[in-house]
């Protein structure tokens, strides 16, 4: 049952994706619509600002801890054993 | 009058489950008993704690054992209900031994809550650490055994460093109790104890021991230890240090710096200890922020994140459990052969993502909106930065690389029914507390006037998890798992130690000769004597009655101190019992 769900899921990718892009676009109109109560700065009062903080904040994530990462700090896996 | 309130305290428990278990090694099913009973007792025992109990005298030292208000009985509640999760995850161990290390590792956890003066704490807060020792060494592999002492060094310093701060306190203002302490007039020994707990929360710079150990403990072992240690740091913390400003800004810094690891990490455990680091920072930030909201978010905070962090641990452990593996580069397409252990991790990995209707909606929310209230937008803004990244490792790297990605080809089933039970009751908690934040909140030690289900707030997290989602589908390449480990500043304790031993080898070994002499003549023998005596109690007081099990421990500890000098389990096992007649004394006289 579980699994038939899964596989289900699994084959059916592309609607996956059609129906993540449309969360997408709904979280930003509903963004419109919400009630700002005592906004705590300048980004609470801007629509849509945390779903740009969202993206630029993971991509930045990844751009920068991947370059520390490979620049610096990965080492192989017996790097202390030796 | 102290002996028959003895019983109330829920570590006598834990501590007499501890002794009674190696009495039941033929017994598997009164050994199960057992396990399980405790922790429910203590659970139960919690509910009828008087506020103040265990005063005992002891020269000219006021101990406390037991001082119970708000803060101490939700911290009670929730290491209870983890003793009950992790039991019922590690029933099927056969190992005593194990059971043993996590009852005294929870009785010392439960101690520390408890006390209310800092020698007994003391003596608690080492029972945890040497206990802990076992549950990483009980792995029995190389790694852990080497991990498992640099954790017991790294303590066993920050035990030393809080000790100091307790004599010094005490030269100061001759008063042992454990209570707040005034942010404006903290003095260097209030400093030291602060240090001393710091390292238990993992802050960084002093955290790399807890991504050392934790990913080389047993499976069970590291499902008891990502609850306890940091946990009880932050009651600790909370208790003593609210308002420091250091803790804000290295909180805030912590959740930043674990995600950060934790993007970059190939490990799976080791990726859910960077997200300790990291999850600790939102709790050490809102106690130093030290408002009563932050506060209160801290702890509600920390229990939604024992509870979930477990099950994440407990997901990722039935992994391991099957299939030997931890490596995200070694694992993928496990979704059809390990369904259930994929559901309960992710909904681990939701509610630590703070989705709504899950704990860590609730909880988390508290404490960057207490910054917000502070005004300390610096804070706020990082520590949703660290919830993007949460979201990005453990919400789906984590489970994409285990469960789907390409297929690995490792072949496993669903763990046993102890395991998806106990991942199970944890999966149902995250939601229950995510959906009646209530029942959390009236815990609380101060009343609680936030409102985590408003329109505005939805619409951030949507907005931020459903983007962070986005940057991982467009940067999955990028994220593919690289069988690396990355530098951590346990490389300075790793490597220095190499260079200190260069040193020791020369210019102290001869100076430290006559040294050696004396301790040849008089400290071996006397050392001997005693490492002999507990052996004889290991081999015949217990051997003779039961089986030879507590040996075959002994001989496997022998295979494994091959690799090292000394017998120096041994002398640990000495201390904590010696530890332990001390505190029967102490507590019966």
């Amino acid at each position: 049952m579980l699994l038939r769900i899964l596989n289900y899921l699994n084959e059916h990718s592309r609607m996956l994706k059609m129906l993540f892009f449309a969360f997408l676009a709904l979280t930003v109109v509903f963004d419109f619509y919400a009630e700002r109560h005592a906004p705590h700065f300048f980004g609470d009062s801007i629509i849509g600002f945390w779903s740009g903080f969202g993206l630029l904040g993971c991509l930045g994530m990844i751009v920068v801890w991947k370059g520390l990462s490979h620049v610096w700090l990965a080492k192989e896996e017996d790097y202390y054993d030796k | 009058m102290i002996s028959s309130t003895i019983f109330i305290h829920p570590a006598t428990w834990f501590l007499m489950g501890a002794v009674l278990l190696p009495f039941l090694n033929k017994r598997a099913g009164l050994k199960k008993g057992v396990l399980i009973a405790v922790p429910v007792i203590a659970f139960t025992v919690i509910h009828w704690l008087p506020d103040s109990f265990g005063q005992v005298s002891y020269m000219g030292f006021d101990l406390v054992f037991g001082r119970v208000d708000q803060l101490t009985r939700v911290f009670l509640h929730v290491f209870t209900v983890m003793a009950i999760i992790g039991c019922i995850y590690g029933l099927h161990v056969k190992e005593t031994g194990q059971h043993i290390a996590a009852f005294l590792y929870v009785a010392g956890s439960l101690g520390v809550t408890l006390c209310g003066d800092y020698l007994t704490l003391f003596i608690f807060w080492e029972l945890m650490a040497f206990a802990s020792t076992f549950l990483v060494w009980y792995r029995k592999k190389t790694r852990s055994i080497e991990a498992g002492f640099r954790y017991l060094l790294v303590h066993t310093t920050g035990g030393l460093v809080l000790l100091g701060g307790i004599f010094l306190r005490y030269k100061n203002i001759h008063d042992l109790s454990f209570v707040q302490i005034a942010a404006n007039g903290a003095t260097f020994a209030d400093y030291l104890i602060m240090i001393g707990f710091m390292l238990n929360a993992a802050v960084p710079p002093i955290h790399a021991w807890l991504p050392d150990a934790y990913p080389e403990a047993s499976v069970t072992g590291a499902v008891f230890m990502c609850a306890f240690t940091t946990k009880t740091a932050v009651y600790v913390l909370a208790r003593g240090f609210p308002g420091f400003e250091a803790l804000a800004i290295l909180g805030a810094i912590m959740t930043v710096y674990g995600v950060g690891y934790a993007a970059i990490e190939n490990d799976a455990r080791r990726i859910l200890a960077y997200h300790i680091v990291s999850q600790v920072g939102y709790m050490v930030c809102g106690v130093g922020i030290g408002t009563a909201m932050a506060v209160n978010g801290a702890i509600s905070h920390a229990y939604a994140h024992i509870i979930y962090k477990a099950l994440l641990f407990m997901g990722v452990g039935a992994v391991l459990e099957m299939t030997g593996k931890t490596k995200l580069n070694e694992l993928g397409g496990l979704y059809k052969q390990m369904p259930l252990a994929m559901i309960f991790t992710v909904i681990g990995g939701i509610s630590i993502s703070g989705f709504p209707l899950t704990s860590g909606f609730i909880s988390k929310s508290m404490i960057i909106a207490a910054a917000g209230e502070s005004h300390r937008i610096g804070l706020l803004l990082m520590m949703t930065l660290a919830a993007v990244g949460t979201f990005l490792s453990v919400g789906i790297k984590l489970p994409y690389f285990i469960w789907f990605g390409k297929d690995s080809g490792v072949r496993a089933k669903d763990a046993p029914w102890n395991m998806n039970l106990a991942m199970g009751i944890a999966a149902f908690l995250c939601f229950f507390f995510g959906i009646y934040p209530e029942y959390l909140y009236k815990m609380l030690p101060f009343p609680v006037n936030y409102h985590p289900y408003t329109a505005y707030h939805l619409s951030e997290t949507l907005q931020i998890l459903g983007f962070t989602g986005l940057g991982f589908y467009l940067m999955v390449k990028k994220l593919k798992p690289e069988p690396k480990m990355n530098l951590d500043l346990d490389w300075f304790y790793r490597k220095g130690a190499r260079v200190f031993m260069v040193f020791a080898s020369r210019p102290v070994l001869s100076s430290d000769g006559w040294v050696n002499d004396v301790y040849r003549r008089i400290g071996f023998r006397l050392t001997m004597a005693l490492a002999k005596a507990i052996s004889w109690f290991d081999w015949e007081g217990i051997d003779w009655t039961i089986d030879g099990s507590a040996r075959g421990v002994v001989e496997g500890g022998n295979r494994v101190r091959s690799l090292m000098t000394g017998k120096i389990q041994h002398y640990i096992g000495g201390a904590i019992a010696l530890t332990f007649i001390i505190l029967i004394i102490v507590m019966l006289v």
